[in-house]
C-alpha cells in the first residue's frame, strides 16, 4: 500500500493526490487565504474606461460591486485577480426607477436592503423583495446586490428565480455599447454566463408585471434564515383569460440543476384544465421530474427531488390561495 | 501595489489614512486606527463579529475594502457611547445578561443599533431576523433578543 | 466551610458581571487586540495535505530566500514531545504526518501575506501511508499503527495505552455479573450510535503571540483557558525551566475546551525561538479553526441494557470506540471519564464497559464542553426511554426509580453523595408539562416532548489544584488574584462575589487582577471541567479568610480585644463587644498604632489560599472499581417540546426546560445564562453540527457549510431551574454547571422527535434530510 510521490508543494499536491474535484474544493477552503490576497483597486470614471481596462487586462481584472461572493472566492483561492475594477460608482448604478409603462429598473449597484425597502418593489414586484429578504444577513445585504447575485450565476442564487419569472432583462455595457440580454438565456453553467470580457451589467429591467400577480418564495435551508438553499422554489401566478384555468402559473427552482431552472411544464399543466388539488400535485410532480440535483454537503439528490415536489406544491398552493382571495 | 489616500469619519473623528487596495475596512480599523473593538471572526462575512456601521447601515467590515470608505461615515462599537454615557443598546444588552465572552458583542451591538435606527419598535421575529448574521456561541441569543427589546423601550 | 449567612452576603445574589462594561464598549482586550508595534512578525503554517504519510524530506531553501521571510521552522530542531496526559505529539511533525492539517513547517515573515506566499515555496516529499479513518477498524490487528512508538511515550498513571495497537487508553468497568443478569431481564434494549466529530466554534479564533528575550526567557500571549498548563507543557517540550516560560492570557472570546491544554500555541513559540527578540503572531483562520484546533472526537457507542418487570435496571453493557484522532494527549482522559460515568446517572448493579481511545487519521480530538458526556448520554438516554417504553412504563417514572440518589452504589463501586437529581427530574417534567400533549400548530406538523437526565464529574487528575491571593489597597478596595480564566462563564464575577462575602466588603469593592499572567497570577491547573466555582472558589475563599484573619488579629491586638468579638462588615472592622469600629482604608497597608504611640502593628495585607482535593483514589485497572473515582457529580435534567415538519423534516424547538443541581448558585443569573447557553449549544449540535470527514478530509471547514444555531433557530424561552443540594466541600456548597447544560440536549431532542413521529436515528445531527428520509422509510410520509 505504500505509494511514493515526488516533491510537491501545497497546490500541486492536489493534482498528485488525484483527489476528486469536490475534495479539491474542500482542500482549497481548508487552506483559505488569511486575508484578501494582494490586488490593485481601480475606480474608473466612465463605462468606457472601465470596459477598456477589463479588456486590456483580460484574465487579470474583474469588475466588482459588493464583493460579497468575489472576496470569499479569492480567499478560497478560486480566483486571484490582479486588479479589481469598482464599477458601482458609474452613472446610473445606484438608481432605482419605476413607471407604469416602462417597468422597473434596478441599477447594478442598488443593494438588496434598498431593493427590499423600495415601495415600488413592494407594491408591484413583491416576490423579488421576498427572495432578496432570504439572502444571508441584513449586514451582508447592505453590500449584496441583485445584479451581483445574478452575475455570480450560482444555481443557489435566491433572487434569480424571481428575476427569471418576472422576465428580467439585463442592461449591459460592452465593447459595442449598450445591449439587453434576457435572463432566460443568460446562464451557461455554475458560475458561467454569456458575459464577455469587458461587459459591465449596468442594471436589470423588469416589465410591468401582469395585473394581479402573486408570488411565493420557499427556501429550504439548514437554518431557518441566513443559510444557502438546499432547495429554493419560486412560484408566481396571475389571472390570464387565455388559459382554460384562467390563471397562468410559473415556477423556478434553485439548487437543483447546474443553472437556475424554470419548469415550463408547470404553466402548461396548470393552464389547460381548471386548477385543483390534483393538478397542483401533478405540477409539483412535474417540477420534481424536471430537476437534476446532485449530492453535496448541503443535501442529497434524492432529498432535493422530494423537497422540490413538496415545496413546489406548497408554493403553488400558496399562490393559488392568494389569487383566490383576490377573486373573492 | 499602490497606496490610496482616503478621508473618512470614524466615530465622529476625521481621519486620513493611506491604504492598499486590498486592505479591508476591518484591518484598517484594527491596524491603522487601532480601534480593536471590532473583531475578526471568520473573514468571510458569516459570523458578524466585524459588523460596523457604514453611512448609517451595518456592513461586515471584513468584506468592505478600506479604499471604498473614502468620504464614508463609520461607527464602530467604540463610537456607541457618548463619553461615559452608554448607548441604550449597550446598557440593555449588558443588563439582560446578553454578554458572556464578549467577542460577538461589538457586532451584535452595531447590528442591533442599526435595527433600532430603522425600526424603533421591532417585533421579536424582526429582532431575530436582524441578528441572524451575528453568530454567538455563548448566550444562546435569548438574552440578546431580550436586551434589544428592552433597548427599544428606552 | 459554610460561611455564616447572617451578615450582608453578596453570594447568592445576581451581581452584575465585572467585565460587562468593558465588553460592551469595545475596551476589553483579547489576544489579537494587543499591540506589538512594527517589530511584530506574522506566522503561517504549512500543513499536511495527507491524512497519513511519512515525511521523506523537506526543502525550505526557496522559502527562506523570499524577501520578508525571517525564519522557516520545521520539526528538526524540536525533538521534544508535548501532551497533557500522554506525551504523543511533537510541536512540528518530524518523521510522520497523521492528519490533514498536521503542522509540517512554519514561516515567520514581515506580513501574513508574505508568510503565506512562502508556504508555497516549501517542498515536502511524502511517502503515503494507509490511513485509519474508522475507530472500530482502528483497533483491529490489520490497521496501520499510527503511533508505533506508543509504548515509549510518557503517560499519566491512570491512563492505560495498549502497546502495538492504536489504542492509547483502554478503560474497563467490571461491576457485578452482567452475563448472568440478562436472564433476569424482562426487557432488553440493544443499540448502536454514531456521534460525529464537531467543533467548538468559539467566535474568537485561536491566536498566539510569542517572543523570546535576550536571556532566552519566553513570553506567550494567547487566547487561553490554561496558561499554567501551557507554561508547563511547552517548557517541558522545549527542555527549559517553567520559570523561563511566561504565559499572559487576556480575555478569551469563547473556549468550550478548544483553548485548553496546548494546541497551536507551541507553534508560535517554536517559531519565535528562531527570530530572537521579535514577537511572532499566529492567528488561525476560521477554516483552520475547524480542522487544526481541537475537535470534539467522534464516538461509536454500543449499548445493551435491561430491566426487570418492575422497571429496575439490572444490567448495562457498553462499548465505546472513541475516534480520537491523530494525537490523543488530551483525549485519553475523555475515554476514561466516559468509562467511570458509563452507567449514566443510574444505579445499576451489573455493569460492563469497555472504552477505547483509538488513534485515527482524523483531526485531533480534545476536550469539549462536557468531555465525553454529551456524546455518551446521546445514546444512553435514548435507550433508557426505549426500555421504559418496552415495559410500558412512563419514562419519567422509570427514571425516578433508577436514577442515582444519595447513597446509591456508583458504577465505580463508591457511594453517591447528596444529590438533587430527583428534584431536577420532577421540576423539569413539570415545567415541560410532561404527560400533556399539545396540538400541533399546523396540519403538516407533529408535536412531541422529550426528556433526558445527565450527570458529569470534573474530568481531571485527582490532584488538580487551585490557588488565589487577596490584597487590599489604601482605600480598602480589594484585588483578587486568580489563575483561572473567564471565558464568558463569569468566573471573575463569581470570584469577586466570594471574596467580598468571605472578607466582609461590598461586592463593588472587589476587582480581579487581569490579564492572567503566570508570572504574577497564582497557580490554577486549567479552566476546564466546570471546576472553577468549586475549586478556585475554595482557594479564593481561603485567601479572603486569610486576609480577614490578618486584619482581625492586628485589630484585636491594637484594641486589646478578643478575636472572636471582632468582625468585618461592609468594609469596617467592628467589635461586637466594645462597639468600636474602623474602616479598612489605610489600616490594611499601614497597620494600626499601638497605644500611647508605642509603635505599630500589622502592615500590608495579602491573603493567600489554596485548594486541592486529596481524597480521590485510584481505580482497579481490571474492574474500574475504587473508593472514590471523582470529586463529585453535578446532575440535572432537560426537556424540550418541538415540532416536526412533515413536508421537509425540519425540526423546530418550541421551548425548553432544564434543572441542574448546582449545590449553591453563587450568582443565579450567571447560572441561568449557562443553562440557556448550554441548551442552545446542545441544540445546535443536535440539529446542525457535524464535521463531515471523507477519507480524512473535512468537507465543511467554514461557516458556509458548518452551520451553528443562529438567532432564528432558538426557542422563545428556556425555563431554567436551579436546584441546590450542597456539596460538602464546595464554597457555600457550590459545584459547577458550565458544561452540564449541554449534556442532555441531544437525547432530549431525539426522544421528543420519537414522541412526535415515532422514528429514531443512529446519531445526530437530526437534519431535516435525515428526519424526512427516515420518516419516508417508516411510511410516515410519502
Amino acid at each position: 500500500m505504500v505509494q511514493i510521490i515526488g516533491c510537491e508543494n501545497r497546490l500541486t499536491s492536489i493534482v498528485r493526490l488525484g483527489i476528486s474535484d469536490r475534495l479539491e474544493e474542500f482542500y482549497n477552503t481548508m487552506n483559505a487565504y488569511p486575508g484578501l490576497p494582494e490586488f490593485d483597486y481601480l475606480k474608473p470614471e466612465t463605462y468606457a474606461e472601465a470596459s477598456e481596462f477589463l479588456v486590456t487586462h483580460a484574465g487579470e481584472a474583474r469588475p466588482f460591486i459588493g464583493g460579497t461572493d468575489l472576496f470569499v472566492q479569492m480567499r478560497d483561492r478560486v480566483l486571484r485577480p490582479k486588479y479589481l475594477v469598482d464599477v458601482k460608482g458609474l452613472e446610473g448604478m445606484d438608481e432605482i426607477s419605476f413607471d407604469n409603462s416602462g417597468g422597473l429598473t434596478i441599477g447594478a449597484g442598488v443593494n438588496m436592503n434598498r431593493l427590499i425597502a423600495a415601495p415600488e418593489v413592494a407594491e408591484h414586484y413583491q416576490i423579488l423583495a421576498e427572495a432578496a429578504q432570504s439572502v444571508a444577513s441584513y449586514q451582508l445585504r447592505t453590500r449584496a446586490t441583485i445584479v451581483g447575485n445574478i452575475c455570480n450565476a450560482s444555481p443557489a442564487g435566491d433572487t434569480i428565480g424571481a428575476s427569471l419569472l418576472l422576465d428580467g432583462m439585463l442592461n449591459i455595457y460592452g465593447g459595442q455599447g449598450m445591449r439587453q440580454e434576457a435572463l432566460s438565456t443568460f446562464f451557461l453553467g455554475p458560475g458561467e454566463t454569456i458575459l464577455q470580457t469587458g461587459d459591465i451589467v449596468t442594471s436589470i429591467w423588469f416589465p410591468r408585471p401582469p395585473d394581479g400577480v402573486k408570488g411565493k418564495y420557499i427556501k429550504l435551508g439548514r437554518n431557518k434564515l441566513s443559510d444557502l438553499s438546499i432547495v429554493g422554489v419560486t412560484a408566481v401566478g396571475y389571472p390570464d383569460a387565455d388559459t382554460v384555468s384562467g390563471t397562468h402559473f410559473k415556477l423556478a427552482l434553485a439548487s437543483v440543476a447546474p443553472v437556475p431552472l424554470v419548469v415550463e411544464k408547470v404553466g402548461e399543466i396548470l393552464g389547460v384544465t381548471p386548477v385543483t388539488e390534483e393538478t397542483l400535485k401533478d405540477a409539483a410532480e412535474a417540477a420534481m421530474e424536471a430537476c437534476t440535483p446532485i449530492d453535496d454537503v448541503r443535501g442529497s439528490a434524492r432529498y432535493r427531488k422530494l423537497m422540490v415536489r413538496n415545496l413546489s406544491l406548497n408554493a403553488l398552493k400558496d399562490v393559488w390561495h392568494q389569487l383566490s382571495l383576490l377573486n373573492a | 501595489m499602490g497606496f490610496h489616500r482616503i478621508n473618512l469619519t470614524v466615530n465622529g473623528e476625521m481621519e486620513q489614512v493611506d491604504v492598499t487596495g486590498y486592505m479591508t475596512l476591518l484591518d484598517m480599523l484594527r491596524e491603522k486606527l487601532v480601534l480593536t473593538g471590532t473583531k475578526n471572526g471568520c473573514a468571510a462575512g458569516e459570523c458578524g463579529a466585524c459588523t460596523v456601521m457604514m453611512n448609517g447601515e451595518p456592513v461586515n467590515s471584513c468584506l468592505v475594502l478600506a479604499v471604498e470608505c473614502d468620504q464614508a461615515l463609520i461607527v464602530t462599537v467604540e463610537g456607541l457611547a457618548r463619553d461615559t454615557q452608554l448607548d441604550p443598546i449597550q446598557k440593555a444588552i449588558m443588563d439582560a445578561g446578553g454578554v458572556q465572552c464578549g467577542y460577538c458583542t461589538p457586532g451584535v451591538l452595531i447590528a442591533s443599533r442599526a435595527l433600532l435606527d430603522r425600526n424603533p419598535d421591532p417585533s421579536e421575529s424582526e429582532i431575530r431576523a436582524a441578528l441572524v448574521g451575528n453568530l454567538c456561541r455563548c448566550t444562546g441569543y435569548i438574552r440578546i433578543i431580550e436586551g434589544v427589546q428592552e433597548a427599544a423601550k428606552m | 466551610m459554610v460561611v455564616s449567612e447572617t451578615k450582608p452576603n453578596p453570594v447568592g445574589e445576581s451581581k452584575p458581571r465585572l467585565d460587562a462594561r468593558e465588553k460592551v464598549t469595545g475596551a476589553a482586550i483579547f489576544g489579537d487586540d494587543i499591540q506589538f508595534g512594527n517589530a511584530l512578525l506574522h506566522a503561517r503554517i504549512l500543513r499536511s495535505p495527507h491524512p497519513h504519510a511519512r515525511i521523506i524530506s523537506i526543502d525550505t531553501r526557496q522559502a527562506e530566500a523570499l524577501p520578508g521571510v525571517k525564519a522557516v521552522v520545521t520539526g528538526k530542531g524540536f525533538p521534544g514531545y508535548i501532551g497533557l496526559y500522554l506525551l504523543d505529539r511533537h510541536i512540528f511533525c518530524r518523521d510522520r504526518v497523521r492528519y490533514v492539517g498536521d503542522p509540517v513547517a512554519g514561516v515567520a515573515a514581515i506580513s501574513e501575506a508574505i508568510a503565506e506566499d512562502a508556504l508555497e515555496l516549501i517542498e515536502v516529499e511524502y511517502e503515503i501511508l494507509k490511513p485509519v479513518i474508522d475507530p472500530e477498524y482502528g483497533v483491529s490487528s490489520e490497521a496501520t499503527l499510527i503511533h508505533p512508538e506508543l509504548d515509549q511515550y510518557q503517560v499519566a498513571s491512570f491512563i492505560l495505552p495498549q502497546p502495538n495497537s492504536n489504542i492509547s487508553n483502554y478503560f474497563k468497568i467490571r461491576k457485578g455479573d452482567v452475563d448472568s443478569a440478562w436472564d433476569n431481564c424482562a426487557a432488553i434494549v440493544e443499540r448502536k450510535y454514531r456521534i460525529p466529530h464537531i467543533q467548538h466554534v468559539p467566535i474568537e479564533p485561536h491566536v498566539a503571540v510569542a517572543q523570546v528575550d535576550a536571556s532566552g526567557g519566553i513570553t506567550l500571549w494567547g487566547s487561553s483557558q490554561s496558561p499554567f498548563a501551557q507554561r508547563n507543557l511547552i517548557a517541558q517540550a522545549l527542555g527549559i525551566s517553567q520559570s523561563d516560560m511566561r504565559v499572559i492570557a487576556p480575555y478569551v472570546g469563547g473556549g468550550f475546551g478548544s483553548k485548553a491544554g496546548v494546541s497551536m500555541e507551541s507553534l508560535a513559540v517554536a517559531i519565535a525561538t528562531k527570530v530572537k527578540g521579535r514577537p511572532v503572531k499566529l492567528l488561525l483562520t476560521r477554516e483552520e479553526e475547524f480542522f487544526t484546533a481541537f475537535v470534539r472526537q467522534g464516538l461509536i457507542a454500543y449499548f445493551k441494557m435491561g430491566c426487570d418487570g418492575d422497571g429496575n435496571l439490572l444490567a448495562m453493557e457498553n462499548k465505546f470506540y472513541w475516534d480520537s484522532g491523530a494525537y490523543t494527549e488530551y483525549g485519553v482522559n475523555i475515554t476514561r471519564a466516559s468509562g467511570y460515568s458509563s452507567s449514566g446517572p443510574y444505579e445499576v448493579p451489573n455493569v460492563k464497559t469497555d472504552s477505547y481511545c483509538v488513534y485515527t487519521n482524523h483531526p485531533v480530538g480534545g476536550p469539549m464542553r462536557g468531555v465525553g458526556m454529551p456524546e455518551m448520554h446521546a445514546g444512553l438516554e435514548q435507550c433508557i426511554d426505549e426500555l421504559a417504553q418496552q415495559i410500558g412504563m412512563d419514562q419519567v417514572e422509570f427514571r425516578r426509580i433508577n436514577c442515582v440518589k444519595e447513597g446509591s452504589i456508583l458504577v465505580t463501586g463508591g457511594k453517591m453523595h447528596p444529590t438533587g437529581l430527583l428534584q431536577c427530574l420532577e421540576k423539569t417534567a413539570e415545567a415541560i408539562g410532561w404527560g400533556h400533549k399539545a396540538e400541533a400548530s399546523a396540519a403538516n406538523k407533529r408535536r412531541g416532548k422529550g426528556l433526558a437526565l445527565m450527570w458529569k464529574a470534573p474530568a481531571m487528575p485527582p490532584n488538580a489544584g487551585s490557588s488565589a491571593w487577596v490584597e487590599l489597597a489604601e482605600d480598602g478596595r480589594v484585588t483578587v488574584g486568580v489563575g483561572g480564566q473567564d471565558l464568558g462563564q463569569g468566573s471573575f464575577t463569581v470570584a469577586a462575589q466570594m471574596a467580598a462575602a468571605a472578607l466582609g466588603v461590598p461586592y463593588e469593592w472587589v476587582r480581579v487582577a487581569t490579564p492572567l499572567d503566570t508570572r504574577y497570577s497564582p497557580y490554577e491547573w486549567q479552566t476546564v471541567a466546570s471546576r472553577l466555582t468549586w475549586s478556585m472558589g475554595n482557594a479564593v475563599v481561603n485567601a479572603a479568610k486569610d486576609a480577614r484573619q490578618q486584619i482581625l488579629e492586628m485589630t484585636a491586638e491594637a484594641w486589646d480585644e478578643d478575636l472572636e468579638n471582632l468582625d468585618i462588615l461592609n468594609g469596617m472592622v467592628v467589635s461586637y463587644k466594645s462597639e468600636r469600629e474602623i474602616p479598612l482604608e489605610n489600616i490594611v497597608i499601614y497597620g494600626l498604632p499601638k497605644a500611647d504611640d508605642q509603635g505599630w502593628i500589622g502592615g500590608p495585607v495579602i491573603g493567600r489560599g489554596k485548594f486541592m482535593p486529596d481524597y480521590v483514589t485510584g481505580l482497579d485497572p481490571e474492574t474500574g472499581q475504587g473508593e472514590r473515582a471523582v470529586v463529585h457529580y453535578t446532575t440535572g435534567a432537560q426537556a424540550v417540546e418541538l415540532e416536526v415538519d412533515l413536508d421537509t423534516g425540519q425540526i423546530e424547538i418550541l421551548r425548553g426546560a432544564a434543572a441542574f443541581d448546582v449545590g449553591k448558585a453563587i450568582n443565579p443569573e450567571l447560572v441561568r445564562a449557562q443553562i440557556e447557553g448550554g441548551f442552545v449549544q446542545g441544540m445546535s449540535s443536535a440539529l446542525f453540527e457535524s464535521l463531515n470527514l471523507k477519507d480524512g478530509y473535512v468537507q465543511n471547514p467554514s461557516f458556509v457549510d458548518y452551520r451553528i444555531a443562529t438567532s432564528s433557530d432558538v426557542p422563545g424561552g428556556i425555563q431554567s431551574i436551579i436546584v441546590e443540594v450542597p456539596q460538602d466541600d464546595g464554597p457555600w456548597g457550590a459545584r459547577g454547571v458550565g458544561e452540564h447544560s449541554m449534556v442532555p440536549t441531544i437525547p432530549a431532542i431525539a426522544n421528543a422527535i420519537y414522541d412526535a413521529v415515532g422514528v429514531r436515528f443512529d446519531g445526530p445531527p437530526f437534519t431535516a434530510e435525515k428526519v424526512y428520509l427516515t420518516m419516508l422509510e417508516a411510511g410516515i410520509v410519502k
